[in-house]
């Protein structure tokens, strides 16, 4: 039997086969499927319908509403890397862009300061919740399940008590630009910017600041260490708690923003902020190949799986399909993400991953 | 029945695990199956019993060792049909399931289709028995120890009354006297026609118990069935290392200074775990050993001196001051004192991450700035360690769980090698792990002791703990019976003198 040839040094070189870190091969990264499907997407709406392509109509809405729904499925992806969840991801959106929307209809507070109130408050009912799961150790579906039922009442009983109906009336300076703006509308000399949102800035900025988190950072690692296995990141010196509660406040923080970001959007702040939410926040990162499971994330994939979204909601507006018809159409789309989660695992298994 | 296998092959991302395996398993005989870390042993153990499919390759079973029929295992299930029983490397216990519930497991006896549970209780306790172990039937697995796990692992074995028995390193975490009850039973089953495989590292149970052995090296069968009369320990070591090793011991280290202030001391300690009044002292550069009989509360007393368990009264002491340690974030940051757990495989790796992150998650405060960790400096750290405990991974990107056993096992040891603790408090670190490995560890631990290191030493393995302490105080029922003093390193005198206080009624 010489024929073979196998070294018999220790840790032989590894002939770096086109796995992705995970160890999975480059067909089973849910990122090149997403891509695909996307660009099928764009062509086949485009075929159908050629105002697909039609930027005032379409893509800058698109990229509005992308922007938003990207950072709500960041904001779900970062408790997923510590294979909990957060349902609370609507009422914490809509209580921090009351907040915001308060602080400009009482202090007629500058738009930096709202943001930055929407982002506190955010991120401190995220870190409520994330103390209530450690302290008490009851699951965060039902912790946060909770957190979201007590929050709506809380909620409808704000905006009672601070405004005449269910939005505030005010429009702080800035915020007609940062809505109905493109970087079109910035010239320098003859050279104009692309059409593109101002708050797609806002978007990537997050984006990349989360990415940077999960990948480089120390405290993102320790996180994703604690999905991966509780007790052995305890018991690797990891303060488990600590960041437990930051992954939640984290979340929360994101909640603010895409509730901040809606609600400009929207051109107003309002109760109904966040409604739309929960669904879009699984869908993204789950699409994208983050494991419910925990211990592993995807900020690119996520945003994908928000534009594949995005796409698929707006070509079937274009072909004028009613809004219930589209939900059943977006939860088949989840269940079948879902299922392609499961397909992974059993892949993952069959690659030899000891349980 | 006769069993065996010719030319097995399995491929493995990036590794061929076994290469054309070559295996015959007689009845009536103990067959040693033996390997360095990532041979191929247990995965051959799994192609045997349904658990991997062979990429290439026939098992066949004869009953007159004339007529062979081949088999094909689909599932493990099948495997257990046709007679052949396996203790895997892995424990596969439902932790929330009871004692009885776990050993009756796969030969689960029915009345009218639902579950005998009289019948069910006595076969629970007719395996037990045979271990001559006591253990409560209705209690939860989960909360036993390490030791009472692998036991009834062994127990659920029995409960199948198979043919073939494949056991996968059933003694890696028992005391020698527990394995010798073990034992006796391997030998009842020989006597009674029955085969049974056993790998295992310790050599010296090998030449003890078996018949016949065959060695793989980087997945192929070095040795096929020789008869072990014909072998000695270093022709053994030879064939498993594919050249000639040396079984080197480390140096005798001289006496310790021990006037100083101690790095670690416990003060007439109890714990909510019962145990009561426990004072010992470690000083820098010592290797002070915990010796007692699974069960007599050796890891617990660590577990609580780490806080995972509750300390009632007393004192813990670091450097002279009084300590107050609440986890092991708390002992690694505010007090350098590091943990190996005795639990690889739930606390001591994290299976779903890559290597290089197992081994660097106690350092990444040092191996980062601006809170960012330099992917780098985390290959550089992994690679010293790949090189000096002779890990075998594929990448740096593999995952920890596709790692052999026994190379989890450095895993778990490096990254607390690397976290540069002062004080390190190790849980049975050489579990599962090779002869070579064995004596590079134990060299490294000298090493640095010699640095000023101090480390309080927890092991069942009685060589092991006489290579290396300086001391050795022995346990029983989670009080201290006792005290040896082993500078002399002497294994003849210093067993005698453990093991009398191992028995010995607790001196008040
Ligand atoms: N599921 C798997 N996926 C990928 N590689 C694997 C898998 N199982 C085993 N391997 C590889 O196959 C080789 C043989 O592993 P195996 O577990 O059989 O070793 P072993 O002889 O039992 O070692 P040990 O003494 O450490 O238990 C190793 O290189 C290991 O990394
Ligand atoms: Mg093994």
């Amino acid at each position: 039997m010489g024929e073979a040839t196998l070294t018999s040094a220790p840790a032989a070189p590894p002939q770096e086969d086109s796995t992705t870190p995970s160890g999975l091969p480059w067909w089973a990264n849910p990122r090149v499927g997403l891509l695909v499907v996307i660009v099928a997407l764009v062509i086949l709406f485009s075929a159908l319908r050629p105002s697909f392509l039609n930027v005032d109509l379409t893509l800058v809405p698109m990229q509005a509403d992308l922007s938003v729904f990207a950072i709500v499925g960041l904001a779900q992806l970062a408790v997923l890397s510590l294979g909990h969840m957060n349902l609370a991801v609507p009422r914490m959106a809509a209580v921090s862009a009351f907040a915001a929307g308060l602080t400009y209809d009482r202090l007629h507070a500058p738009l930096v300061v709202g943001l930055a109130v929407a982002l506190v408050v955010g991120a401190l009912i995220g870190a409520l919740a994330g103390t209530i799961i450690t302290t008490t150790g009851v699951n965060s579906f039902v912790v946060t399940l909770a957190l979201d039922f007590g929050l709506l009442g809380l909620v409808s009983l704000l905006y009672a008590w601070a405004t005449d109906g269910v939005a505030f009336a005010v429009h702080p300076a800035g915020m007609d630009a940062l809505r109905f703006d493109t970087m079109n509308n910035y010239c320098a000399g003859p050279v104009c910017g692309p059409p593109v949102p101002l708050v797609v800035p806002i978007a990537l900025v997050t984006v990349v600041a989360v990415g940077v988190l999960f990948r480089r950072s120390r405290v993102g690692r320790e996180m994703l260490m604690t999905g991966s296995s509780l007790r052995a990141a305890r018991l690797s010196g990891i303060p488990v708690t600590r960041r437990i509660i930051q992954a939640h406040a984290l979340s929360g923080l994101l909640c603010g923003l895409a509730g901040f970001l809606l609600a400009i959007n929207n051109g107003a702040f309002s109760a109904t902020i966040g409604d739309q939410f929960l669904l879009p926040s699984f869908l993204a990162p789950v699409l994208g190949g983050t494991l419910l499971a925990g211990g592993a994330v995807s900020v690119l994939g996520t945003v994908l799986g928000a534009t594949l979204t995005s796409v698929i909601q707006k070509g079937l507006n274009l072909l004028q399909f009613q809004l219930d018809q589209l939900q059943i159409l977006i939860g088949v789309v989840l269940l079948l993400a879902l299922s392609l989660d499961r397909v992974r695992h059993v892949l993952a298994e069959r690659r030899g991953v000891r349980r | 029945m006769r069993l065996r296998a010719q030319g097995l092959v399995k491929m493995f991302p990036g590794v061929r695990a076994l290469d054309g395996v070559n295996l015959d398993l007689r009845p009536g005989t103990v067959h040693a199956l033996l390997g360095e870390n990532g041979a191929g042993k247990s995965t051959l153990i799994k192609v045997l019993t349904g658990v991997h499919r062979p990429d290439a390759g026939v098992v066949e079973v004869s009953e007159d060792d004339a007529t062979w029929a081949p088999v094909t295992f689909g599932k493990p299930q099948d495997a257990t049909a046709a007679g052949i029983g396996v203790v895997h490397q892995e424990r596969n216990l439902v932790p929330r399931f009871s004692v009885a519930e776990n050993i009756a497991l796969q030969s689960m006896p029915r009345r009218h289709g639902v579950v005998d549970k009289s019948a069910m209780r006595a076969l629970a306790s007719r395996c037990l028995q045979q271990l001559d172990l006591h253990l409560d039937l209705n209690r939860p697995v989960a909360e036993l120890s390490v030791a009472q796990m692998q036991l009834v692992e062994v127990a659920k074995a029995l409960a199948t009354d198979s043919r073939v028995l494949l056991l996968d390193e059933p003694t890696s975490t028992l005391t020698s006297q527990e394995a010798d009850r073990l034992y006796a039973v391997v030998r009842r089953l020989r006597d009674d026609g029955a085969c049974v495989v056993l790998v295992t590292h310790k050599l010296d149970e090998v030449f003890a118990i078996a018949d016949t052995v065959t060695v793989l090296r980087d997945g192929r069968s070095v040795a096929e069935g020789r008869a072990l009369s014909e072998l000695s320990r270093s022709d053994v070591i030879d064939l498993m290392v594919g050249r000639s090793f040396a079984d080197l011991q480390p140096d005798p280290t001289p006496p310790k200074d021990r006037s100083g202030i101690a790095a670690l001391e416990l003060a007439h300690v109890s714990t909510s775990v019962g145990h009561e009044d426990v004072s010992l002292t470690v000083h820098p550069g010592e290797i002070v050993g915990l010796y007692g009989l699974v069960g007599a509360g050796r890891s617990e007393l660590a577990r609580a001196l780490l806080g995972l368990d509750d300390i009632t009264s007393g004192s813990v002491l670091i450097r002279g001051q009084e300590a107050r340690i609440r986890s092991v974030a708390d002992a690694l940051h505010r007090y350098g004192m590091g943990y190996v757990s005795e639990n690889r495989k739930e606390e001591g790796v994290f299976l779903e991450q890559p290597v290089t992150r197992n081994v660097a998650v106690t350092v990444w405060r040092r191996l980062s700035a601006w809170g960012m960790v330099r992917d780098r400096s985390e290959s550089v750290l992994l690679d010293t360690y790949v090189d000096r405990l002779g890990i075998r991974i594929s990448g740096h990107k593999q995952l920890a769980g596709q790692l052999s056993g026994g190379n989890q096992q450095k895993i778990s040891l490096a990254k607390w090698l690397a976290a540069d603790c002062s004080i390190l408090v190790i849980d049975e670190p050489t579990v599962g792990i090779d002869v070579r490995t064995k004596a590079s560890f134990h060299t490294l631990i000298a090493e640095l002791a010699a640095k000023g290191l101090a480390i309080l030493l927890i092991t069942s393995d009685l060589p092991e703990m006489v290579t290396l302490a300086d001391r050795i105080l022995v346990m029983h029922d989670r009080q201290l019976a006792g005290e040896v003093d082993n500078v002399a390193h002497d294994y003849a005198a210093s067993s005698r003198q453990v093991v009398r206080y191992m028995h010995a009624e607790h001196v008040a």
